[in-house]
């Protein structure tokens, strides 16, 4: 207890300095603004903010940097809500509740409550950061090979299968991902695999411009000449119209509350993240109503579940970042990179040997939300606003600093062939209904995959069984193959209720 | 020495932006000026931010101030370094594009390539030596043995039943070599960085593991690593409790030195001119301390010493390459 004590009094002496609450302050105000424009995401911005922070202290950088990442969470909803355009992934959710009201003059109630549930959310995942990441640390010195590898394929197969869309696209475009890993230097031999004469891809396809090419380019393609002028007046936005009605308040508790469980759950998942908890969040918030027939009309439920979630999943995220060195998702795998960048090497020896950026991190996760909070109830006016910048102005801007977030990385100009490569892949997938996310996470985690099982397997001589034997091994292989399960059963289930409805069409038919 | 026009700061850091433009504007004005007359560039094969990159900004801070002139320093990482050497072999021979980097990963990488893009030996020329990092062989503080005699007997007796794991090349050479003398054969397990390889090495699922000076330093005193030897020739510096591998008969002496080179055909009087400048940051006590931090002892070496060194660790970086059975790419 006491050194969780002195643990917090650090972190506050490292996040109240005032270079700390500067960038501190500079990211969330970033985030938000960046969520609220739709097409470009927290990960586009952190790629092309990167840059800017090799000159600073690590923990700055890293306070900065998180600050874009859960600010632009507050951010993506106003869009979401104000004009049915998710302004990050996350928040295409809040589309389905959030538009619906604003179309019934009750934008503002759902702004209020969008930023009213994700500081809570926000900060109960804090929390349990706080509280599970000392212990899981602890722990990270028994993992072995076998264990991460089975950590790896639990998150993987959550990610793909749970999510939106459809779960063999989803496994298909992780497959990809995890081809496109073996690109570069293969760890046993030292040989180069798939590089082709290519120098350049000696450490394996630059994930800055992969990701930035899969998901800024193609948004910004995409929402090209397709956004005219639907503007929102400002004005429209008073603090009066914001307040819920006592009938949103009890709504709403009880969802935030299953939305910050399911969020925390999820975000320290590896590879999963905000968006399957906010989906996770949503529909069970449809299937434990009375009243499902409110859902698509403007629940504020459906706002607020999803809300916390997401943003629970934002903080807990961290924990698996910076306990065991394996990235929650793709943003967290780029805060990995930076930390690299700055001399920090990721693993598990992150929160031990570095106590006062783990610490002064958290911190700054409670100081940000609260400024989030002031930032998008009094000042909603503000965002709002910023939706009429042109898109003729915004996008040649975003499309100059991507490029030249991505060259500043390694100087190197492969990476921009690689940035135009992907972005053009990205554009065909989204056409084609493939998500994105799957690929660049199997692009990520495939090399610590594949490290890991031949790891795992070196040391237990070629025994496949280690993967289950292993107390913690087994549980998370355990934990994936109920996913799977559950995945087909689903699949199942909804093609037989899908055949019964058709027969039952048929039965119908008057016979000729 | 002052350069020879009065710049400002900014107006430096204006030409940094444009190097090529200024580049172009002032060296035909110049034909036969005193160098330096411009910016130096020091090339590091490492992303910025990075470690290593701390350590070539270190020198090119230490040299601006003591100087007055200006130093750039541009990261070009890649391919284990081979991108930024090559870089530098192909540039002007003017002094004005050196390559701070590990002589030792230069030398050896030679041997890793069919068809290497330099051969150090002629395409690279010494300026001065800068540091030295010795890898070592640890073990968990929880491990049972005690003593690399400890670890020897074990070795012997299991056989392939033993593992150790290996970070990095380097990692790799020096245990080839460890157990090439020692005649032992446990199998390896290869990691990507030593800050991964630490929690294998703690909950023993490898029985030993070679690691850099940095890690493995850092790890010692936060408990968790026993230090059992050194692959440096002679104790170091920044360890002397830990025996070298000498200690015990076998004939191991690999160190990491670190070097300042540039392009071949640089005239000589500028070689030198650039080596006093290392030198003049070398002799500090402050760079001593610096580079203990990091795990290191000051080298000081002059041209030819570091060309000789070079020279010595190609043909050593051959040999320990075949011995580990690396292929090459």
């Amino acid at each position: 207890m006491s050194d969780f004590v002195s643990n917090l009094s650090l972190g506050f002496s490292v996040a109240f300095s005032w270079q700390a609450m500067a960038y501190c302050f500079l990211g969330v105000s970033l985030g938000t603004f960046i969520g609220v424009l739709p097409g470009i995401g927290s990960l586009a911005a952190i790629a092309m903010l990167l840059p800017l922070t090799f000159g600073m202290e690590p923990t700055h950088a890293l306070i900065m940097l998180a600050g874009i990442y859960y600010g632009s969470n507050y951010g993506g909803s106003t869009a979401s809500i104000l004009l049915n355009l998710p302004g990050t992934p996350s928040s295409a959710v809040t589309c389905i509740e959030g538009y619906p009201m604003s179309q019934q003059g009750r934008a503002g109630v759902a702004l209020f409550m969008t930023a009213i549930a994700s500081f809570v959310g926000s900060i109960c995942g804090m929390l349990i950061m706080a509280i599970f990441s000392p212990p899981i640390a602890a722990l990270a010195f028994s993992f072995s090979a076998p264990d991460f590898f089975s950590l790896m394929v639990l998150g993987m197969i959550a990610a793909s299968t749970l999510a939106s869309g459809s779960p063999i696209k989803g496994l298909a475009m992780i497959g990809l991902g995890l081809i496109m890993g073996m690109v570069g230097r293969d760890l046993y031999s030292g040989l180069l695999r798939f590089s082709y004469g290519v120098d350049e891809l000696y450490e394996g396809l630059p994930l800055v411009a992969v990701a930035l090419g899969i998901f800024g380019l193609p948004e910004v393609i995409k929402n090209a000449g397709q956004i005219t002028g639907r503007t929102v007046k400002a004005k429209d936005i008073s603090f009066r119209s914001m307040l819920p009605t006592r009938d949103d308040w009890r709504r709403s508790w009880g969802a935030m509350g299953r939305g910050t469980a399911l969020g925390s759950f999820f975000g320290a998942l590896p590879g999963t993240g905000g968006l399957l908890a906010s989906f996770m969040s949503y529909a069970t918030e449809r299937r434990l109503s009375k009243e499902p027939w409110r859902f698509g009309k403007g629940a504020i439920e459906g706002i607020a579940g999803p809300e916390a979630a997401n943003n629970a999943a934002v903080q807990t995220a961290f924990i698996p970042t910076l306990t065991l060195g394996i990235p929650g998702d793709i943003v967290m795998a780029i805060m990995l990179g930076a930390l690299t960048i700055h001399g920090i090497q990721p693993g598990v020896s992150v929160i031990n040997s570095h106590p006062d950026l783990f610490w002064g991190l958290l911190v700054s996760f409670l100081f940000g939300n609260m400024m989030l909070l002031v930032l998008n109830i009094p000042l909603i006016g503000l965002w709002v606003r910023m939706l009429s910048i042109p898109y003729w102005v915004l996008y040649p801007f975003i499309v100059a600093f991507i490029c030249i977030g991505v060259y500043s990385v390694n100087s190197s100009v492969v990476d921009l062939y690689v940035l135009i490569f992907f972005g053009f892949l990205g554009v065909v997938m989204t056409t084609l209904k493939f998500e994105p996310a799957p690929l660049v996470l199997g692009l990520i985690l495939g090399p610590m995959l594949e490290e890991n099982m031949r790891r795992a397997l070196t040391l237990s001589r070629g025994d496949y069984t280690v993967f289950f034997t292993r107390p913690i091994s087994g549980m998370f292989m355990a934990m994936a193959a109920l996913v799977l399960i559950w995945t087909i059963y689903g699949a199942i289930k909804a093609r037989s209720v899908r055949r019964d409805h058709l027969r039952e069409m048929a039965r119908n038919l008057p016979d000729d | 020495m002052k350069t020879l026009f009065a710049t400002t700061r900014r107006q430096l850091l204006a030409l940094a932006g444009g190097a090529a433009m200024a580049t172009a504007v002032t060296v035909p004005a110049f034909a036969q000026e005193a160098y330096p007359s411009r910016p130096i560039t020091f090339v590091c094969a490492f992303p910025a931010g990075s470690g290593a990159d701390v350590l070539v900004r270190y020198f090119a801070n230490g040299i601006q101030e003591s100087t007055g002139h200006t130093i750039i320093v541009e990261n070009k990482p890649g391919a284990a370094g081979s991108i930024s050497a090559e870089y530098v072999a192909r540039s002007d021979p003017d002094g004005y594009t050196v390559y701070v980097h590990s002589g030792f990963s230069t030398a050896v990488n030679y041997s890793l390539w069919n068809t290497p893009a330099i051969d150090p030996r002629t395409d690279l020329m010494g300026v001065a030596g800068l540091s030295a990092l010795a890898f070592y062989l640890v073990v968990g503080v929880d491990s049972p043995y005690q003593t690399i005699e400890d670890l020897n007997a074990y070795l012997l007796e299991a056989g392939d039943q033993a593992t150790f794991g290996a970070s990095a090349t380097s990692g790799r050479l020096l245990t080839a070599q460890y157990l090439s003398e020692l005649g032992a054969s446990p199998v390896e397990v290869p990691y990507r960085t030593g800050a991964e390889l630490i929690p294998d090495v703690v909950n023993g699922a490898v029985d030993f593991a070679v690691t850099d000076g940095v890690n493995a330093l850092v790890q010692q005193r936060e408990g968790r690593l026993r230090l059992l030897a050194t692959g440096a020739g002679t104790r170091m510096e920044v360890a002397p409790d830990v025996p070298s591998l000498t200690e015990f008969g076998m004939d191991v002496d690999q160190v990491g030195v670190w070097g300042a080179y540039v392009a071949p055909g640089t005239p000589q009087e500028i070689v030198d001119q650039l080596a006093a400048m290392f030198d003049g940051v070398l002799a500090t006590e402050e760079t001593r301390e610096f580079l203990a931090r990091a795990g290191s002892i000051v080298w000081r070496a002059t041209p030819a010493e570091v060309d000789q060194q070079m020279a010595d660790d190609v043909e050593l970086g051959a040999y320990l390459v075949d011995l580990a059975g690396i292929p090459k790419n």
